[in-house]
């Protein structure tokens, strides 16, 4: 072994040895590194071009020349003979990465810095020349490890004038280079920039940096990106707000950076200008002082700053409040909350022989119920996410033992509908049995439960307010989420205050038992679901010791209406056998992880293959979804796993990514955060690897194919 | 005053006060005050004090800025230059657990130890609730503050992002000129500076 890593690099070394052009490249931490040159050979008096290459490993970057909030530019120093000079290292426009506030500019894939050499034309020092240089960089995925290397490469040099000849191994990362390379600006531009307010009137995160393009007659539609040289000038985390005015003129402003104090002279930097049609290019800008009009903050719009860009803003309270009300009536109607509603409405029916004023407590308890638990809910989210925890709506169902319960509950409720038991002295589901007819605890608690089943159907609505509200301090969160349960529990506040319009309800009569048996099967429907939920979470034995809880609640039930001792008490031990196979370690711990992808079937989701497929200017199509999304799978059937958006998929060369929410993840709960969703579904579209926008969370199939198309 | 009431209604209703500080610090403001557990398991607050100059150093073991100015013992010679006259240099872990760079106080000790350091004391950060309250972006990131408990300087360590210890002497030492400059009783030239290094490691 040892014999093996001595001799091997000191052979790679001899085979490299007769190959002009080459030394072997050298291999660290992480990080390819080697020396190459355009030509051959190196000309006397002529302009030499070679180049830097790293290969950052998969999910790794090295950084651009500002590596941004943190990070290090890569350097490289050369130890060259007397006559011979090299210039600076050149630097193809960079990626932005973001990580939570950390914004970095960097390369994530192979990438070339050119670097020119200059021989005397009266070159003596003989037929070889050997360049030796040490280059210096940064490679970080979440932790950072310097790295250098001792780079050398031995090339004959070729006389004044004669004819060059390019080596065929770097044409193409050459190409690619310079393709990349910020080109001069063309003269008739006029570029200008403002800062405002002027210091030292400038207090750090108020000021804003504008700079106007005048003459560049950018096409519409494309993604517009700048970098700049300084890495103090601008804060990189803020949305670049972009203007690209139908008279030419580009103007983008960005807030200044927090440790920018003192206006330059100049702004250097490098304006990239994405075309879906001619690909990207990169512009090097000298911008000087004049009046340039800011761009107002609203028009973020197809700038590099996906968040504001995507969300269209921020609601207002009133509006969030109104999106958040109608998002509750229409959870109503999603389908998780349907065996809730039908055994409410039976309630109704029944209720309605007796006076209105009953009714009403009924519709107030019930209302009562869900303010109550929504509020619950929300405290809970705004504490925990206070201290810190990466959670969003939904966070419920990421917990086993509660998804768990709720099966049992539905499990019960179901029993109960088809008849194997009778709570109380009417047939009721669980939660009304508690009301028999003394009080208005059923009705609360039957509030209490639509809360509990609704929570994963994300109506479409809702996406906005809820993360809205979770961006918002306490107070007003707390107002959002009280409007949600308002609107969940409004049809049935409405009936109970105005009973007319419980009239357009059915008459009572038999055919409300055969009702209510028929509404079991959505509970017991509801039931497979939510232990299938439970079987990804944790696994088939945590999905097996529900189950056997379930057969424990059936017999427990079943000995309900038996007479004798030893029935209550077996009925006692059945009941408690159930709850504690709840806190059995099957079903308490969560599973790592989902199974391998299928062919033909979505990759799974990481911002590294997102920047990675947009590097390559894939179209890319990213789906956040959980197991217990109801919205999610439906959209999955109806829209997204269909022929045609798979041939579209097909046709496009389109990279479906999937992020799954089932469990706990930080890194999706940051991107939900990030486009102001507090749950799943979220979908994007990266156009050619362009700027994301955000599809509507209710799909089909001909939103998904239009979205592929760039704007 | 929008801010403020914002504040005010958010740590009237929930308790999170720390986290409702959403404006990074600014110079020539009071510093935010914050209160946590140092590396022995005492709780350590800013007003602790009051009345000496104040060094926060933000730190992560793991990281090569980091190293760049521990190895050489740069950062063990300020820490023990401007301790003996006076100021109190706080060193702050904001790793989470799980990150590079999180220890806990024993660890924190043990590291302390090893590289010869001087501080006053090591705060405990794993929430990050003070790294955020100060918007640390990096490591090493480096707040002052004078006996009246003014936020006099915030940025770099120094002048010349690097992870190799023979820059340092190439660099304009910010911090250091800074600290000389409060101590004579003159203000502080650069107050801000950017900072470099690793990004803190939140969760």
């Amino acid at each position: 072994m040892r014999l093996i890593s001595v001799l091997g690099p000191a052979l790679g070394l001899l085979l490299a040895l007769p190959l002009p052009g080459r030394a072997a490249p050298v291999q660290t931490q992480h990080v390819e590194a080697e020396l190459v040159a355009e030509n051959l050979a190196l000309a006397a008096g002529g302009d030499n071009w070679l180049g830097l290459r790293l290969r950052p490993e998969d999910g790794w970057h090295v950084y651009w020349r500002n590596p941004g909030d943190s990070g290090l530019a890569t350097s490289l120093s050369w130890t060259l003979p007397p006559g011979v000079s090299a210039g600076e290292l050149q630097w193809p426009y960079p990626h932005r990465s973001q990580l939570g506030d950390i914004v970095n500019y960097g390369y994530g894939e192979e990438t070339l810095l050119p670097v020119q050499l200059k021989l005397p034309a009266d070159w003596s020092g003989g037929d070889t020349l050997a360049l030796q240089a040490k280059a210096k960089w940064l490679v970080c995925k979440d932790v950072c490890i310097p790295g250098s290397a001792d780079l050398s490469l031995s090339l004959p040099v070729a006389p004044a004038g004669s004819a060059q000849q390019a080596d065929p191994r770097w044409r193409d990362a050459f190409a690619k280079a310079r393709a990349e390379l910020p080109q001069p600006a063309p003269a008739d531009w006029k570029v200008q920039f403002a800062v405002r307010p002027e210091p030292p009137g400038n207090i750090p995160g108020n000021g804003d940096f504008s700079m106007a393009v005048k003459g560049a007659h950018f096409s519409a539609g494309g993604a517009i990106e700048f970098f700049p040289y300084a890495s103090d000038l601008l804060k990189h985390s803020a949305p670049q707000r972009l203007d690209n005015a139908a008279d030419g003129t580009l103007r983008i402003s960005q807030q200044l950076g927090d440790y920018f104090t003192k206006a330059p002279a100049q702004v250097d930097g490098v304006l990239v200008v994405h075309d879906s049609v001619s690909g990207a290019k990169a512009w090097e800008l000298h911008a000087t002082p004049g009046a340039v009009q800011p761009v107002p903050q609203q028009a973020v719009a197809k700038a590099a700053e996906p968040p504001l860009a995507a969300a269209g803003g921020q609601p207002s309270l009133a509006l969030a409040l109104l999106l958040a009300l109608l998002g509750g009536v229409i959870l109503n109607l999603m389908p998780c909350v349907f065996p809730m509603l039908s055994i409410k409405a039976i309630s109704l029916i029944e209720a309605r022989a007796k006076v209105a004023r009953r009714q009403r407590g009924h519709a107030l308890a019930y209302t009562f119920g869900v303010l109550a638990s929504f509020a619950g809910l929300a405290g809970a989210l705004l504490v925990l996410r206070g201290g810190g925890a990466a959670i969003g709506w939904g966070f419920q169902l990421q917990q086993p033992v509660f998804v768990a319960a709720l099966a049992y509950l539905f499990f019960a409720m179901g029993l109960s509908l088809s008849g194997l038991v009778h709570f109380g002295t009417r047939l009721m589901g669980v939660g009304e049995g508690l009301t028999a007819d003394k009080g208005y605890r059923g009705s609360f608690f039957t509030g209490v439960l639509a809360v509990a089943v609704a929570s994963p159907c994300t109506a479409p609505l809702m996406g906005t307010a809820l993360g809205y509200a979770l961006g918002q301090p306490a107070a007003v969160a707390m107002l959002v989420f009280l409007a949600l349960g308002l609107g969940l529990a409004l049809p049935f506040l409405l009936i109970g205050f105005f009973p007319r319009l419980g009239a357009l309800l059915p008459r009572p009569g038999p055919w409300m038992e055969t009702f209510k048996q028929v509404m079991a099967f959505p509970l017991y429907l509801s039931v497979v679901w939510l232990l299938w939920v439970l079987g990804g979470i944790t696994d088939r034995g945590g999905m097996a010791m529900a189950m056997l809880g379930l057969v424990c609640i059936g017999f427990a039930l079943w000995l309900w209406h038996k007479p004798g001792r030893a029935s209550g008490l077996l009925r006692l031990a059945a009941l408690l056998a159930a709850l504690a196979l709840l806190t059995t370690p099957e079903v308490r711990t969560v599973s790592a992880g989902h199974a391998a992808a299928q062919p033909g079937g979505p990759e799974a989701w990481s911002e590294q293959r997102v920047t990675q497929l947009r590097a390559e200017g894939r179209t890319i199509f990213v789906d956040f979804t959980a197991d217990w999304c109801i919205t999610c799978k439906l959209n999955e059937h109806v829209a997204i796993d269909t022929n045609t958006v798979r041939q579209a998929f097909a046709g496009q060369n389109v990279a479906w990514l999937q992020g799954d929410w089932t469990r706990a993840d930080p890194a999706i709960t940051a991107v939900l955060a990030r486009y102001q969703h507090s749950g799943v579904p979220l979908y994007l579209v990266y156009v050619k690897g362009g700027e994301p926008k955000v599809l509507p969370q209710i799909l089909t199939p001909a939103t998904v194919v239009d979205s592929l198309k760039p704007d | 005053m929008r801010a403020m009431l914002k504040t005010a209604v958010l740590c009237g209703i929930v308790s999170l006060c720390a986290e409702a500080q959403a404006d990074a610090p600014k110079i020539g403001r009071p510093a935010p005050a914050f209160s946590t557990t140092d590396s022995d398991g005492k709780t350590v607050s800013l007003s602790d004090y009051a009345g000496k100059p104040v060094v926060l150093e933000w730190t992560n073991d793991g990281c090569p800025f980091v190293q760049h100015y521990y190895k050489g013992g740069a950062m063990q010679a300020l820490q023990k230059t401007y301790t003996g006259k006076g100021v109190a240099w706080l060193t702050v872990i904001s790793s989470a657990p799980g990150t590079q760079g999180y220890v806990d106080g024993a660890g924190a000790n043990a590291d302390t130890r090893q590289r010869g350091a001087a501080p006053t004391a090591v705060l405990l950060d794993p929430s990050g609730k003070i790294g955020h309250l100060y918007d640390a972006k990096t490591t090493p990131h480096m707040f002052i503050i004078d006996g009246k408990g003014t936020l006099v300087y915030d940025g770099g360590i120094d002048s010349l992002p690097s992870t190799d210890p023979d820059d340092i002497p190439r660099a304009t030492p910010y911090v250091k000129n800074a600290l000389d400059e409060l101590l004579a009783g003159k203000p502080v030239s650069k107050p801000l500076t950017s900072p470099y290094g690793c990004s803190v490691k939140y969760e």
